[in-house]
């Protein structure tokens, strides 16, 4: 049972007031591909170089599976890890590549080979094996990365940023072949990468980090559906969530409709406290044709099988940009104007990002 | 390397064994130092740590006799041999690295083999046309020839050190800089010379380096007018009575000014080694 | 890197000359200083040329060469070459190598230590020569005598009995900073995140160095070799002022020097000698610039 627990985990760099990764509890379970996901400078490459033991701690502790780990050597850690930019070992064969932790375990030479060959395999590298990294290609050196990892049976995988440098055809064909393949192996993964759409598709859970402090971590359906805090709505999902900010005025008003709340929703707004809120919905819950709320069209942005229409309208006395997303075929075009009703989920933050209910609404005019 | 779980000791114990080894490497150049000043008795016994202090080896060394080479010439000769040498180092070496590194013309391995293939050819086997071509030249005694000699000296290994420098130049910066409608020298002042800044500076040092130092040359050329400090340097050996102090106290000047050069700029010329070299 | 025509945007250059002519001040320069000279050279070893006593220059074919292939000297002295310039190169390659391992660690006075191991370099050789021949050496007032004795030792002349060693040690320590620095930037130039995969992997800081570091310094040290090999094959400076090439101690570079104007004054004979040193060493170089163009085709996959 190797399950990776983080307790408290801090560090800190000298010299700089925040901390990079500021006291993480996170909780993974075994056989768990988990994503740590955030914009850059958000700790998440720290705080897997924290599981590693390439970055001390300097509070808190880290496990593996029953064990604290926070003191202990890389070596000893029973880890694998697979690098962004690969740090495949420049003068050494793929084969010596993938073999190169087997030796240092002193794993005999025999049984070094057929692992390395079962695993190349598995990857598609068996023609490469006596090749060297510089001749190798960009997707076939991710590879690599990858086979070094899972030759061995390590009781953790690491994984930072490993597809960030592919193509975007390759990344998303590799996504699916990470993620069969964790699943087939059943070994507790903590996966790195900046690009929610990875997070989202390859997660059991994802874990959003800002700033090194945790936000939230959950399936990815709770995380679109129900994020906890402003940030979260706003980082998870593409186009990102429609977020408008109110002010404090009560009934809230977008434009001059008023948004009309479920009773859940009435309620919890009442009995929040007063000051301004951000109303937030997605896309998807933005429907664009003869509404209540009058907005001119920007651009229309027509993938074949769905359109989004970019929108503006004045909003307390400024220009509001939302984005909706609509079915094809979409008949309008730049410069139409158009009414907006929502027709969706719709979240209220207050000014400092916590939540304040999730509820269903609709605009209704002044 | 902060590690995660190595034990705080060994860190501490390379550091000791490090120092320890550059206390004993250096130790040579301390005892010359400390030599320097010593009265004549206390160099010319067994090695002692503890004695009276002076500098009166620095006043014999730096009086200026007639007849005899002084300090203040040999000092003003190499002075100008090595600044001048490595000046005109300079002006020829960079534009031949813009030819071999920027615009590189076909056979830049070719031309770039022939420059180190000059320093294969032992010094030693040239002196002699060379002395001869100097006297028939009325150039012997003379800084100028020296001035040449050094130059030829240190080109190939000026355009080795340059050409790499300039590699690092992103091409786009060159071809901007073209399409904009500079030449050779607009490009040099406003791109490669900046940024190459360092790599020229860390050039110039080791130029200056070899060429302060420089014996054989000077010693077969010069041995009356224009002498350097190297050979001042040996004039104070003397065949009768005791000479190591005065001998350590004119080892060190001769010694200073690179010392102090390459201390200064050691970062510089670390870089310069490596990348120079290698790339 | 195009090494064909290019063409500016608009207009075409003409490759050739204006490609070309930036490299000519160097070029002719350097061929002149050295070209000129060799032809002479050649010249003067097909003559019979002395000073003393004065002959009048007449031309003797290759008489020069065969008198030189039968000079004992010669072959010693080529001999004390290969010997001194060998176990100077890997001398000062090993230690270099040991000192940057020391140095690659971050310590308190990093910096200092550094500074301090760099300085023989800086030194003069020949004032290198006479502090270690006067004063590390020497017989009566040496330190390393002192420290001998103290150990309970006998005191050892050793310039006068081991000549060509007391070179080769000052070579050595002069050199040892030279290798050390060159080596030094090939491990600061170890791309991090292989060596923390290798952490990861489960190696032991020696399996690393053994398996991955020391691969990774051969260019490094190839490069050290063929720069410290193309110096030290011509160190004349130590000879003179140490032994002045007493007892075995004379290398070629000395040698030659004796013969022409160093006191022999055969001029005839010193350059047939020069012109074989000239032509073995262009048979070490074609070795050597082979080593060079592996370097150089480096850079073409990078």
């Amino acid at each position: 049972m190797t399950s990776v627990r983080f307790e408290k985990a801090t560090r800190r760099y000298a010299g700089t007031p925040k901390a990079a990764v500021d006291d993480l509890d996170l909780d993974i379970g075994d056989g768990e591909l988990l994503v740590l996901v955030g914009p850059s400078g958000s700790g998440k490459s720290t705080a897997l170089r924290m599981l590693a033991g390439l970055e001390p701690l300097d509070g808190g502790a880290i496990y593996i599976g029953d064990r604290d780990v926070s003191a202990v050597r890389p070596r000893d850690r029973d880890i694998a890890m697979v690098f962004q930019n690969y740090a495949l070992y420049p003068q050494l064969t793929v084969a010596e590549n993938m073999g190169f932790a087997l030796k240092q375990q002193g794993v005999p030479r025999d049984e070094r080979i057929t692992r390395v060959r079962e695993a190349a395999r598995v990857l598609d590298l068996e023609p490469y094996l006596a090749r060297k990294p510089k001749h190798l290609s960009g997707g076939q050196r991710q590879r690599v990365a990858m086979g070094r990892a899972i030759v061995r049976r390590p009781a953790v995988y690491l994984m930072d940023e490993p597809l960030s440098n592919l193509d975007a055809k390759l990344r998303v064909q590799t996504r699916t072949e990470v993620v069969e393949l964790q699943a087939r192996l059943g070994v507790t993964t903590v996966y790195v990468t900046h690009d929610q759409v990875e997070a989202m598709t390859m997660g059991h859970r994802v874990a959003v980090l800002k700033d090194g402090v945790l936000q939230q971590c959950d399936a990815p359906g709770t995380l679109y559906h129900q994020p906890s805090n402003l940030f979260v709505a706003g980082f998870i999902g593409s186009p990102a969530m429609n977020l408008v900010d109110v002010g404090d005025d009560r009934p809230t008003r977008i434009g001059d409709t008023t948004v009309v709340f479920d009773a859940a929703g009435a309620a919890a707004l009442e009995g929040a406290a007063a000051g301004d809120v951000i109303v937030g919905f997605r896309p998807e819950a933005l429907r664009v044709g003869d509404g209540p709320l009058r907005a001119r069209i920007r651009t229309v942005e027509d993938l074949g099988s769905e359109v989004f229409v970019h929108l503006a309208l004045e909003h307390r006395g400024a220009n509001l940009p939302l984005v909706s997303k609509m079915a094809a075929p979409f008949a309008g075009r730049a410069g139409d104007d158009v009414g907006l009703q929502i027709a969706g989920t719709t979240h209220v933050f207050t000014a400092d990002g916590s939540r304040i209910v999730t509820a269903t609404s609709s605009l209704a005019p002044r | 390397m902060n590690t995660v779980g190595e034990r705080r000791w060994v860190n501490a114990v390379f550091g000791l064994l490090a120092w320890l080894v550059g206390l004993v490497f250096f130790f040579p150049v301390l005892w010359m130092v400390l030599n320097s000043f010593k009265g004549e008795q206390d160099a010319n016994t067994s090695p002692k740590l503890f004695f009276h202090p002076t500098m009166d080896r620095y006043r014999d060394v730096t009086k200026t006799t007639r007849g005899l080479l002084s300090f203040r010439e040999a000092f003003a000769n190499s002075a100008f041999v090595v600044i001048v040498s490595t000046v005109i180092v300079l002006v020829l070496a960079i534009p031949a690295a813009y030819a071999l590194a920027i615009r590189p013309i076909p056979k830049w391995r070719d031309v770039l083999f022939f420059f180190i293939s000059t320093k294969f050819l032992p010094v030693v086997a040239s002196i002699l046309p060379l002395w001869i071509l100097a006297k028939d030249l009325h150039l012997l005694n003379t800084r100028t020839v020296l001035v040449i000699l050094y130059t030829g000296m240190n080109l190939p290994l000026a355009v080795w050190m340059l050409r790499s420098f300039f590699q690092e130049i992103p091409h786009e910066l060159i071809e901007a800089a073209e399409i904009d409608g500079a030449g050779l020298r607009g490009q040099l002042t406003s791109i490669i010379l900046p940024m190459a800044a360092p790599g020229i500076a860390a050039t110039a040092l080791l130029c200056v380096i070899f060429a302060w130092n420089e014996f054989f040359f000077a010693v077969q050329l010069n041995p009356a007018k224009g002498s350097t400090v190297p050979i001042w340097v040996t004039t104070n050996i003397s065949t009768r009575g005791n000479f190591l102090a005065k001998l350590s106290a004119a080892s060190v000047l001769a010694s200073l000014p690179v010392v102090l050069a390459g201390w200064i700029a050691q970062k510089r010329m670390i870089r310069g080694l490596a990348m120079g070299a290698i790339k | 890197m195009s090494t064909d025509n290019p063409t500016i945007v608009g207009h075409k250059v003409n490759a050739s000359w204006r490609q070309r002519w930036p490299l000519l001040p160097a070029l002719l320069f350097t061929i002149a200083l050295t070209q000129v000279p060799f032809a002479m050279s050649i010249w003067y070893s097909l003559t019979n040329w002395k000073i003393i006593p004065p002959t009048p220059r007449k031309l003797v074919g290759l008489s020069n060469y065969s008198t030189l292939a039968g000079d004992r000297f010669f072959r010693e002295a080529a001999w004390t070459s290969i010997e001194m310039t060998v176990v100077a190169v890997l001398g000062s390659l090993l230690l270099g190598t040991l000192f940057a391992l020391l140095l690659d660690r971050k310590f308190l006075g990093q910096g200092v230590v550094r500074t301090l191991l760099i300085t023989p370099f800086l030194m003069m050789p020949v004032v290198a020569g006479l502090v270690w021949k006067n004063q590390m050496f020497h017989g009566l007032y040496g330190v390393l005598n002192w420290v001998l004795e103290h150990l309970g030792g006998k005191s050892v002349e050793f310039v006068s009995r081991y000549p060509t060693w007391a070179i080769v040690a000052t070579l050595i320590w002069q050199w040892t900073p030279f290798m050390m620095l060159i080596i030094l930037a090939g491990l600061q130039s170890q791309p991090a995140d292989v060596l923390e995969a290798a952490k990861v992997d489960g190696a032991t800081p020696l399996a690393m160095f053994r398996q991955l570091t020391l691969s990774h310094l051969r260019p490094y040290m190839e490069l050290g070799v063929l720069l410290g090999t193309i110096y030290l094959i011509q160190v004349f400076d130590h000879v003179a002022v140490m032994t002045g090439g007493g007892p075995g101690s004379t290398n070629v570079p000395y040698f030659v020097f004796e013969r022409s104007i160093g006191g022999g004054w055969v001029f005839g004979q010193a350059s047939a000698y020069s012109i074989v040193v000239v032509i073995a060493s262009i048979v070490i170089a074609t070795i050597a610039l082979r080593v060079l163009s592996g370097l150089l085709k480096g850079e073409e996959i990078a």
